[in-house]
């Protein structure tokens, strides 16, 4: 085979493969997103704007894991009320009802991720967990157990 | 002008055919729409980390809208519940979805009630995780309270989440 016919062959190869993944993978795919770090307290997030229960700290805890293991997609909410949609934990790509992410339901935790933004909701690529405090909000006293009491 | 919103509403992939049924739930920001589109794995349709049953259940799904629109579909008709169950199915189907749109200012999502592939068939009620959960873990009125996994995390972390914290015995 000759230098010429060798790298034709390369190219064939290479252009198949390419058509073989466009085939495979959907058009809009391939989205590149923004390196972050964020830090807030894991939630879910239904109850966080559904406006219907008191929905952070102690207060929330048993609610939230109830939402998480129901599959409802687990969030990270912070500081300025921005909520951050969780679509996998390192190689973890179970996002719904997976009992992981129902541990960490209301922790507070920061996160080294990949953000990637569509049509009005911010989804985040967990590439580690950096830190986490366990739940450090105390809203139990005030709020009793969310939402029924009990 | 009627015209010109019922084109763009089509246009946008909320179906202008069924009026619209959906149960208000009161929330922020709702509105009763149909949504008409392809179903999704979200890490699939924006990452390419695909799986051909889009992940079986165990992905967080969504439709995307004739226009390009990626909506995520994240409750479904059972309390506590999101969608991916009722979704998983009709994975890379076109379907409707009746249901409550919320364009909260932190994140728009979608909360389905009942599903349907063509306007000729009549719709299912978006209820299918109760129904796996059930065959799972037998007949229950509150899933959630008797959920194994749940209750597991609670019996270990305690229902505020930090070991050894406890409610205060009523009076």
């Amino acid at each position: 085979m000759t230098i010429l016919s060798q790298a034709r062959h390369r190219i064939l190869l290479s252009t198949a493969f390419a058509g073989l993944l466009a085939a495979i993978l959907p058009a809009s795919a391939q989205q590149s997103g923004q390196r972050v770090t964020i830090t807030g307290e894991i939630s879910d997030s239904w109850c966080t704007i559904s406006g219907l229960m008191f929905a952070k700290g102690t207060a929330h805890h048993q609610c939230a894991v109830w939402c998480a293991l129901g599959g409802i997609p687990v969030a990270i909410r912070d500081a300025g009320g921005n909520l951050y949609l969780i679509l996998k934990i390192g190689d973890d790509e179970d996002s719904a009802g997976n009992p992981r992410v129902a541990k960490l339901a209301t922790h507070d935790v920061t996160v080294d991720g990949e953000l990637l933004e569509r049509d009005g909701v911010k989804y985040l690529l967990v590439d580690r967990i950096a830190d986490d405090k366990g739940v450090i909000t105390m809203t139990h006293e005030e709020h009793g157990i969310q939402p029924f009491g009990n | 002008m009627r015209g010109g919103v019922n084109a763009l509403i089509v246009a946008a992939g909320l179906a202008a055919g069924p009026a619209v049924s959906a149960e208000p739930w009161n929330i922020p920001h709702e509105k009763q729409a149909i949504l008409k589109g392809r179903v999704v794995d979200a890490l699939c349709q924006l990452k390419g980390s695909c799986k051909p049953d889009c992940g079986g259940g165990k992905r967080q799904l969504g439709l995307v809208l004739a226009d390009g629109t990626f909506r995520l579909v994240a409750k479904s008709n059972i309390d506590f519940a999101g969608a991916a169950s009722d979704l998983a199915g009709y994975c890379g189907r076109e379907i409707e979805a009746d249901g409550l749109l919320i364009e909260n200012p932190a994140v728009t999502l979608f909360f389905v009630q009942r599903i349907r592939q063509n306007p000729g068939q009549d719709w299912i009620a978006a209820e299918r995780f109760k129904t796996d959960w059930e065959t799972r873990n037998g007949k229950a009125e509150e899933w959630w309270r008797a959920d194994p996994e749940a209750n597991r995390i609670i019996a270990e972390d305690g229902p505020f989440g930090i070991k050894g914290l406890q409610p205060k015995p009523k009076p």
